[in-house]
């Protein structure tokens, strides 16, 4: 076993054990805080992936913003820290169906296909440059388009909130 | 690259000119912020300018920046419907009690309107995945919002909630299925995928697999069984103009989207031992199967659950449900004669469709229900317009000499040309099973009086205009329609498929 494939196991391990605190953990608060391991862990192994733009991005929206807003919206609105949130089971048949047939296909296509994978041939330093420049050229047009719908999502937002009048 | 995108905008001046229109109708409303009507007016003109750019772009063959968006008849057909629809809808707006009530501020609805319409028009042209992607979320999130606009209204609220959840799920299964078409091609362009395909390297059940969760995307913008669960809560509880415009315009998006992706992504090139217009997909990749049953389960499960609504926008909802699988018949077929069809049933549906929504919310106006039991008596009460709703609900149907019949024709006459006999008797069957609960509304109107007799309604001269605009063409394009089809067959090219 050489260092890469260490560094992976402890990367893994710390992305699995804590993705499920998040979804077994009965405090909404451990809950956000083991999210925040989870998505560490996923920007370890983006580095790993010679991705390194995608790592950051990850530790900037996710740990930086989105997770910070959760925990401020789990905090500010009242009697949620106490409360037990409803984890019971229902349709459990249904549910144990569906889940058995997707992980089924799921496993079945990662099987058929990972023999194709291939590590790259040479090895790549950085990506954020070559990444600007193709958001400026080649993905042009999404980049802008992801920008009206953010104002779309935007002007939703403070129109649900706001108080009817 | 400078200066490919710049002779690149110069393709996409439609959707230019509604970026601007809904960037200035936000301004506009932050400016005039008491006054609604100058919002809608600048949405208005902004939609005709549009229409007008879109008109001038017919017969393009061109794939713009980067191949993200086709420049092409087909498209060009769809955002026609598209445009034309959005443009009926802001006249329906400016009319409509349920969202002119006294203390509704309307800036950000017409803002939206042309958001949607924007995400709409990409969804018609898209070739990229990505792009397909955004357009779909584009006119998504708009479509959340508009369809909880009447915030007071209980169901409204609900309604939009239950699209969001619905929504994200089926984005969620899409986004899936587009990562493992990615990790299995290697790109996201269609044409690409088309290519690395064609050299059939490619594992049948992997792409299956991902093509199934890509559906999901598609099958929910079009509402086909089983990704249909969101559409009658949201018709429902939406405001009746945003229920129309989701029916007609969101559809036609979602089809051209899904035909695009299937034509191009799948159609073997090579196979050259095809009658003219016909093609062929790939071995090992015949997923017109999994469409010919969704198409079954759509119509089947549309027309006879909507024998039991009693909400007449619940019923329409059910009945668009049904028609979007008649019209995923004619994807089916594999051939141009059946993607013609669709095109003629588009724009019949736009009339037929828009025209019995349009009568139903005049009459909720008055009334203020949309219960079927509160249009007993109607016939008496209103002559002009229930006979106009009779009209539409007979083309709905499918009988002639309306459009309707015109468009279901068409279809049929594909289906039985390709072979597909069972399908089309199934589609006929279903057509019958329709009739029964248009028949209901008509028998309410006409033959049952009512429980409390009440004054006739009266609808002022520009409501019995916009309704005759609607119901024209209804009756026109069952009587000639040799232009429509010419038109439609015109605009089967698709670019990058022979």
């Amino acid at each position: 076993m050489e260092l890469f494939d260490v560094v992976f196991y402890v990367f893994a391990f710390i992305t699995v054990v804590s993705a499920f605190i998040v979804v077994f953990s009965r405090n909404i608060i451990y809950a956000a805080f083991s999210l925040l391991f989870t998505f560490f862990g996923v920007a370890g192994l983006y580095v790993l992936l010679n991705a390194d733009f995608l790592a950051v991005t990850q530790i900037l929206i996710y740990v930086g913003g989105i997770l910070v807003l959760l925990l401020f919206g789990v905090m500010l609105t009242s009697n949620v820290i106490n409360v037990d949130i409803k984890t019971g089971t229902i349709q459990t048949v249904p549910a144990l169906v569906l889940v058995a047939i997707v992980a089924g296909s799921l496993s079945g296509l990662f099987y058929s296909t990972w023999k194709d994978v291939s590590a790259p041939e040479t090895s790549v330093v950085t990506t954020t440059p070559a990444l600007g420049k193709m958001l400026m050229t080649t993905y042009l047009l999404p980049f802008e388009i992801a920008s009206v719908v953010l104002l779309v999502a935007l002007i939703g937002a403070t129109f649900i909130a706001r108080r009817s009048t | 690259m400078a200066e490919q995108i710049l002779q690149d905008l110069q393709l996409f001046y439609p959707e230019l000119a509604l970026t601007a229109t809904f960037l200035v109708a936000i301004l506009a409303d932050l400016i005039f912020r008491r006054t609604s009507v100058v919002v809608s007016g600048i949405v208005m003109i902004g939609f005709v300018v549009t229409a007008v750019l879109v008109l001038g772009q017919s017969d393009l063959h061109a794939s713009i920046f980067s191949n993200m968006i086709a420049v092409d008849p087909f498209a060009h057909f769809f955002k026609l419907v598209i445009i034309i629809s959005a443009i009926l809808i802001v006249v329906f707006s400016l009319g409509s009690a349920e969202l002119n009530s006294p203390n509704r501020k309307l800036g950000e609805y017409y803002a939206l309107l042309a958001a949607l319409t924007l995400g709409m028009m990409l969804m018609a042209g898209a070739s990229n995945l990505l792009m397909m992607y955004l357009a779909i979320e584009l006119s998504s999130i708009s479509s959340y919002i508009l369809s909880g606009y009447t915030k007071e209204a209980p169901d409204s609220s609900e309604a939009s909630l239950k699209y969001v959840i619905y929504g994200a799920l089926s984005s969620g299964l899409m986004l899936y299925g587009i990562s493992i078409i990615y990790g299995l091609t290697g790109s996201l362009d269609i044409y690409t995928i088309n290519q690395v395909l064609a050299e059939g390297d490619i594992s049948g059940v992997a792409l299956l697999i991902a093509g199934v969760l890509t559906l999901a995307g598609f099958g929910y913008k079009i509402s086909a069984v089983p990704f249909h669960f969101w559409t009658p809560d949201v018709y429902e509880g939406a405001p009746i103009t945003i229920t129309a415009f989701l029916s007609v315009a969101s559809k036609a998006g979602g089809f051209a989207l899904m035909i695009r992706f299937f034509k191009v992504t799948f159609i073997d090139s090579s196979v050259v031992t095809l009658p003219e217009g016909a093609w062929a997909t790939f071995e090992g990749f015949e997923w017109y199967h999994i469409i010919a049953a969704m198409s079954v389960l759509t119509m089947t499960l549309g027309n006879l659950v909507a024998i039991w609504q009693n909400n007449l926008k619940r019923l329409l909802a059910y009945s668009s449900i049904a028609h979007a699988g008649y019209m995923l018949m004619g994807v089916v077929v594999l051939n141009n004669q059946g993607l013609a069809a669709i095109l003629i049933y588009f724009v019949v549906y736009l009339f037929m469709n828009l025209g019995a929504f349009y009568v139903v919310m005049l009459v909720a106006n008055k009334t203020g229900s949309e219960d079927i039991e509160d249009y007993k008596g109607l016939g008496a009460r209103a002559p002009f317009i229930t006979v106009a709703l009779a009209v539409f609900f007979i083309s709905l149907t499918g009988l002639p000499p309306t459009a309707g019949f015109i468009g279901k024709l068409y279809l049929f006459a594909a289906l039985l040309n390709s072979g597909w006999v069972w399908l089309a008797v199934v589609g006929a069957l279903n057509s019958v099973i329709s009739l029964y609960y248009y028949v209901r509304v008509f028998r309410n109107m006409y033959l049952r009086p009512a429980d409390q007799p009440g004054p006739p309604l009266v609808f002022g001269k520009l409501q019995t205009a916009i309704v005759l605009v609607l119901l024209i063409p209804t009756i026109l394009l069952g009587l000639y329609f040799t232009p429509l089809v010419q038109l439609a067959q015109a605009s089967v090219k698709i670019f990058g498929t022979p």
